[in-house]
């Protein structure tokens, strides 16, 4: 087998989760946006502020 | 796979018109704006990342000199309480400020895709916090990385639960030229270089590769280890150690994520069987570097005895002895079939993992950018491109895009990341955690790792959560009561 079939050839990931049924929080919502095309996503880097990498500044973290 | 683990993770925050003076602030209200059920203060006594591996406690842990311009008196010293701002959630997470950054900690898990899924609730969890500050003050951005491409990095990091016996030396000799090649699959790419080098990598592998000088030590914030030494279990010392592997990118691909921490794993059960490398690397600290900025995707390496080497082969050594020694269950059996996928097609055509691995779909995404563009990598616009990758805005992130276009592999659904942001995994002891700030919330006084303190019948109690595994008798016995004196009894190691 080559590795091009095997990469076509998803193995699943094992092992669902157990989960309580029925929790009493409804949890946060996947986000209400309109799925993408390749062009969407050239606008969306075309929309980055250029300057941002310049203005962020962290504090050093661990 | 025989551990127990977990994911910490220091998220970047960008407020306009503040500076990192104003973050610790900052991320205070944005950690205080969480408005999901939860708990606090943390209980920090017997806390003590000054303890070493190698077996004694240092001093004083360095601090980054350059953290010094930016602390500002305050008019009232805060207590450690106050400033962490600790919030334990009903998933048994920990969201803190962590040195001026929004900090979540997974709760332990015992499984890839519990982990996966935990660790992406953290995102929409942090994000959630951030427009609820939002709301009442300037707006708040957050980004999932580990520098700020001007010299300050901010961690991602691993734990796994590993038995006491191994010795340290071992250990560490196992774990090196892995955890040294580990970034030509697991890291998250970066435009450029914050240690100055001739010539300046356009791209590199990892986030982190700049940060470290040394091969060992307890250190976390400056002066990094490849190998971190805290000795901080957070269960009982004489059973366990804690491996706090800060080494490692933090990742946005889900898959990234599974295959990083599933690789480390499997490496530490085949270190548990006896197995050593039959190699060790020479400079380890340049090599991960090196290997980080080879724009040739080559990645040759020298051992220490003067071989060269390549990464992926290098990898394959420690795969290869897992598939001869390990009984695989599910989850070894996935990580030993990807990753032996994965170090192919990095040997033949790394582009094609586009779909999986963050540098691989960070670079394709701003490379055919800057071609459409006109530009090159040096172009003014390429770091904050890269930022823009990390940005958890699902409408400016451009992961976040990738994703919505349905080009990056998923290994959860949303379903799940929703159900891990409220309720936590069932194996671990975060069961415990989760469930009492869930159903008792008004009688928790202190949450820690491996304690709950609580008020009960106006008596102040300490619940011991025990091992990190849970013993699903005692959540089968605890499941339907929502009396704490049945919770009190049951886990049965009551301290007064």
């Amino acid at each position: 087998m080559t590795a091009n079939s095997e990469d076509r050839q998803r193995r699943q990931m094992p092992s669902e989760p157990q989960r309580k049924p029925g929790g009493d929080d409804d949890g946060p919502r996947t986000p209400d946006v309109p799925r993408p095309s390749p062009n969407d996503l050239l606008k969306r880097m075309k929309r980055v502020d250029p300057d941002q990498a310049r203005r962020y500044r962290q504090r050093s973290g661990q | 796979m025989n551990t127990v683990f977990g994911i910490e993770t220091e998220y970047g925050i960008l407020v306009e018109g503040q500076d990192p003076s104003d973050l610790v602030k900052e991320v205070i209200e944005v950690v205080r704006s969480c408005s999901r059920p939860s708990a606090h203060p943390w209980d920090y006594r017997g806390e003590d990342p000054r303890r070493d591996l190698r077996g004694y406690r240092v001093n004083h842990l360095t601090q980054n000199p350059e953290d010094a311009r930016y602390e500002k008196p305050q008019t009232r010293p805060m207590t450690v309480q106050e400033e962490r701002s600790d919030r334990i959630l009903t998933n048994g997470a920990r969201l803190y400020n962590d040195h001026g950054h929004p900090e979540y900690s997974t709760p332990e898990c015992s499984t890839l895709r519990e982990l996966v899924a935990h660790d992406r609730a953290g995102e929409r969890i942090v994000l959630e916090c951030a427009r609820v500050r939002g709301e009442s003050g300037p707006a708040v951005r957050i980004f999932k990385n580990n520098t700020d491409h001007h010299g300050m990095s901010y961690g991602c990091h691993e734990n796994y639960l590993f038995p006491r016996e191994m010795p340290f030396e071992a250990l560490l000799l196992g774990m090196m030229p892995f955890l040294v090649t580990r970034p030509i699959f697991a890291g998250a790419g970066k435009v450029g270089a914050e240690v100055r080098s001739s010539p300046v990598p356009v791209f590199q592998l990892s986030q982190r590769a700049d940060f470290f000088t040394v091969d060992a030590s307890v250190d976390t914030l400056h002066q990094r280890p490849i190998f971190n030494t805290r000795d901080e279990p957070h269960a009982d010392p004489r059973q366990y150690r804690r491996l706090h592997m800060i080494c490692g990118d933090a990742n946005l691909s889900e898959y990234a994520t599974a295959l990083k921490v599933g690789t480390t794993a499997v490496v530490l059960d085949l270190l548990r069987t006896g197995w050593s490398p039959p190699f060790a690397i020479r400079n380890p600290v340049a090599t991960i570097s090196a290997l980080s900025r080879d724009q040739s995707w080559q990645w040759h390496l020298t051992l220490e005895t003067g071989k060269t080497i390549r990464a992926t082969n290098l990898q394959r050594v420690y795969l290869d002895a897992a598939l001869d020694r390990l009984d695989a269950d599910a989850d070894t059996q996935w990580v030993l079939g990807e990753w032996g996928t994965v170090l192919a097609a990095l040997e033949r055509d790394p582009l094609v993992l586009s779909d999986r691995l963050d540098w691989v779909a960070k670079r394709s995404l701003l490379e055919q950018f800057l071609k459409e563009e006109d530009l090159d990598w040096t172009a003014s616009i390429a770091p904050s491109l890269d930022l823009a990758y990390h940005d958890l805005d699902p409408e400016n992130g451009l992961f976040y895009g990738l994703q919505e276009m349905g080009a990056m592999r998923r290994i959860v659904s949303d379903a799940e990341i929703a159900e891990a942001a409220v309720s936590p995994p069932m194996t671990t002891r975060a069961w415990l955690r989760g469930n009492i700030v869930r159903r008792f919330p008004h009688a928790v006084r202190a949450v820690s790792w491996s304690r709950i303190s609580l008020e009960l019948d106006e008596q102040s109690i300490v619940l011991d959560l025990g091992a990190p595994s849970l013993d699903p008798s005692l959540r089968d016995r605890l499941e339907q009561s929502e009396d704490l004196s049945d919770w009190a009894a049951a886990i049965g190691r009551t301290q007064t």
